[in-house]
């Protein structure tokens, strides 16, 4: 054989082929003392600012458990994959972590879209997701017995912030703008009104917007034009946005106070808001401080010292708590068993997590959790009130 | 080779495929028939890309507005009743009324792309070169506004869901060949001439009687047909997906699965989404961090993407018309070859 660039090329491939197929045949070392946990997330793709966080999270808990002694005698094992937020791989990794690593439960994603793409395929498979920050509480029906959230819904968290403007903020009316382009923010935006129009507030006006917009001006102009200055701005935007809203808002003057969800919990708002941020209000689920409650600060410290970094948001927490709420389900279920797993994790009543209190109501898979309302003042967040909601708007 | 021979070689090649087909998710594990079936529908649209885009020299980038289009149309038509209710409230009552099974409605998703490519392209196949690219893809863009507006068929940009998981493996595979055979008929036939003469030389072709914008427009068409098809197939096969699925991001991978394999074969077409599947695969699970013995190494994510992109760089820099460049698998060939080893 001549040695050309050809075949030189070819034989490189091949050799790359042949210690890749041989690494992937020989790394699941099936092994009696370990428990896996499916574990995918949208490390990169236009999700990783909130997925990434909740991943590392999770690990975060892994060890916490691995250094005490682990579950029924076992070690933890997060089975990762990184799904690169699309469907076509969400839909090939689910049926991976069933079929090839065969495990008996599985926990991921922040959001709805990836749940519904994976949802499927566990249902039938009858294995038991359990998603940390997917916050449509329409989910579980969606998909069925197997899907469990780990957060608040939606309507949870838009009530929330109804009763906060109007009690806390002295809102009586509100403009309501909503990134019409995904599920979430038209969601949100729709409880939001049922529960502020129940608790006796009237929204002056609705408007839409796109994800990706840079200009908000169209919009702005409509609000400044309108007879009565609203008291409150409720905003209902995905991370990559708030940041430009509110400050093209803040530089056309607008100095009302900005109430959105936990798509605001991002580092996005400050670092591109800047002073805008300013009177800004969002709900979620913790508030990661320093001056947070003990369980949060420890998290807190322990986050730091294995990534460098503080909890970038609340999805860090969630993560965190999505593995203890898992693991305990593990021992309750006091074995392996997909089955007995989606079993106990459906009677789980009062996990202490640190981001509240987890229990499922009979036939519900969507825990009653308190919302936590971050405000920004001085460019700094601070915890503006903890609200548990007195009427929630139906799924 | 006889004709009756090559017959009965193509009857038991099909048989056999068939059987896999049937008998492969007993054979091995989902995931694999997950990624053939993937494969399968991939394939399906880039070698219907290839028709205008390899064989008819127009490089269109609205290829996977089709492919939307096709997705949502079916979509709409086999949701079951009672989801229509509940996801589409707003759905006009004629519409609300059918509700068709898998074939059927593909099959009409795939006549409403043939429709839309008639309207869109007698215009736009007058164009060249450039223009017709930029062309499309305004095309491109242009459904992906719609499929977001018209909240009352689409959900807007929400999550379109409760699709019917219908596309397995046999279904995919059998729209696959049969795509192959009609096309590869009508590329070797003098429809397919002309296509190639237009590519070539638009003023020769026109001096030997050749009608540049029908010709064009039939590669399109038949394109979009198959397209809308492939469409439909996707959708069933994740039952739920939202219109910022079909834009960028598809058209790209379709157009390097395209170019990677060869734009002026159907082989080329095959072998580039079999390259590029299967590599972006390998490396997706090679990122997740492998351990040889000798060194362990940590997982890299986003790592796959990083190395694909210079692999396909480096097939680009090497085989500049692709892994295939115009040559096929045929008959003749593979005897030819066979015969070369004996002789050997």
């Amino acid at each position: 054989m001549k040695l050309t660039r050809r075949t030189v090329l070819g034989s490189a491939v091949l050799a790359g082929l042949a210690i890749a197929s041989g690494s992937l045949s020989s790394r699941p070392a099936a092994a009696q003392d370990i428990i896996k946990i499916g574990a995918p997330f949208n490390v990169t793709g236009a999700l990783s600012s909130v997925d990434a966080p909740a991943l590392n999270g999770a690990k975060v808990k892994v060890k916490e458990i691995n250094d005490a002694g682990g579950v029924l005698g076992k070690k933890l094992e997060l089975v990762i994959y990184d799904t690169k937020t699309d469907p076509t791989v969400i839909a090939a990794t689910a049926s991976q972590l069933i079929n090839q690593d065969k495990v008996p439960v599985a926990l991921g994603f922040t959001d709805s879209d990836s749940a519904l793409a994976l949802g499927p395929i566990f249902q039938s498979a009858g294995v038991a997701f359990v998603t940390p920050g997917a916050t449509s509480p329409k989910l579980p029906e969606q998909i069925g017995s197997e899907m469990f959230l780990a957060c608040f819904g939606d309507n949870v968290q838009a009530a929330a912030g109804a009763e906060f403007v109007l009690n806390k903020l002295g809102g009586k009316t509100v403009y309501l703008l909503r990134d019409n382009s995904t599920e979430y923010t038209t969601l949100l935006a729709k409880y939001f009104e049922e529960a502020y129009g129940h608790g006796g507030g009237q929204i002056v006006l609705r408007d839409d917007y796109k994800a990706g917009d840079k200009s908000f001006t169209a919009q702005i102009t409509k609000l400044k034009a309108l007879p009565v200055k609203p008291d409150v701005l409720y905003v209902s935007a995905q991370p990559d946005d708030i940041g430009i809203v509110v400050k093209q808002m803040r530089q056309a003057g607008l100095t009302q106070p900005i109430v959105g969800g936990d798509g605001y919990d991002t580092p996005l708002l400050l670092s591109v808001g800047g002073k805008a941020a300013n009177n800004v209000y969002f709900s979620t689920h913790a508030y990661m401080a320093e001056d947070s409650t003990p369980a949060i600060v420890t998290f807190f410290h322990a986050y730091k010292a294995a990534y460098n970094t503080p909890p970038e948001n609340a999805f860090a927490a969630l993560g965190y708590d999505t593995v203890g709420l898992v693991a305990d389900a593990i021992t309750r279920a006091g074995s392996v068993d997909p089955a007995k797993i989606r079993d106990a994790l459906a009677a789980t009543q009062g996990y202490k997590g640190i981001t509240g209190s987890i229990s499922y109501a009979p036939g519900s898979r969507v825990p009653q959790k308190t919302v936590s309302i971050i405000g920004v003042k001085d460019d700094k967040l601070f915890l503006a009130a903890e609200v548990t909601p007195n009427w929630i708007a139906k799924p | 080779m006889s004709r009756m021979q090559r017959f009965l070689v193509v009857a038991a090649g099909l048989a056999l495929l068939g059987l896999f087909s049937v008998a492969a998710p007993a054979l091995m594990n989902d995931y694999f028939v997950r990624i053939l079936t993937v494969m399968c529908i991939n394939a399906m649209l880039v070698v219907s890309m290839g028709l205008a885009n390899g064989f008819t020299g127009v490089f269109s980038l609205g290829h996977i507005g089709f492919v939307g289009v096709g997705a949502y149309v079916s979509g709409v038509l086999s949701l079951s009743a009672a989801d229509k209710t509940s996801y589409l409230p707003n759905l006009p009552a004629w519409i609300a009324g059918l509700h068709m099974g898998f074939l059927s409605s593909t099959i009409v998703a795939a006549l409403v792309c043939v429709v839309l490519a008639f309207l869109v392209g007698a215009p736009l196949m007058r164009l060249s070169g450039h223009f017709v690219s930029v062309a499309t893809l305004g095309f491109l863009i242009i459904v992906n506004v719609v499929l977001i507006n018209a909240d009352d068929y689409t959900r807007g940009a929400r999550t379109f869901t409760g699709v019917p998981l219908q596309t397995t493996l046999p279904w995919a595979m059998g729209w696959l060949l049969l795509a192959l055979v009609v096309l590869a008929r009508i590329v070797y036939s003098p429809k397919g001439r002309a296509w190639r003469a237009v590519r070539e030389d638009t003023i020769a072709a026109q001096a030997i009687g050749i009608d540049v914008l029908p010709t064009r427009l039939s590669a399109f068409v038949i394109g979009a047909f198959f397209a809308g098809a492939g469409g439909s197939l996707y959708g069933h096969y994740l039952g739920s997906f939202s219109p910022s699925g079909f834009y960028f991001a598809y058209t790209f991978s379709l157009i390097s699965m395209l170019v990677i394999g060869g734009m002026r074969s159907m082989t080329g077409a095959v072998v580039g989404v079999i390259v590029v599947s299967l590599l972006s695969e390998l490396l997706r699970n090679l990122e997740r961090g492998f351990d040889l013995g000798i060194v362990a190494v940590p997982p890299l994510y986003g790592a796959s993407q990083i190395v694909l992109g210079i692999i396909l760089i480096l097939i680009m820099i090497f085989r500049p018309s692709g892994v295939m460049g115009d040559l096929e698998l045929s008959f003749g060939r593979i005897a030819a070859l066979l015969h070369k080893g004996r002789k050997e």
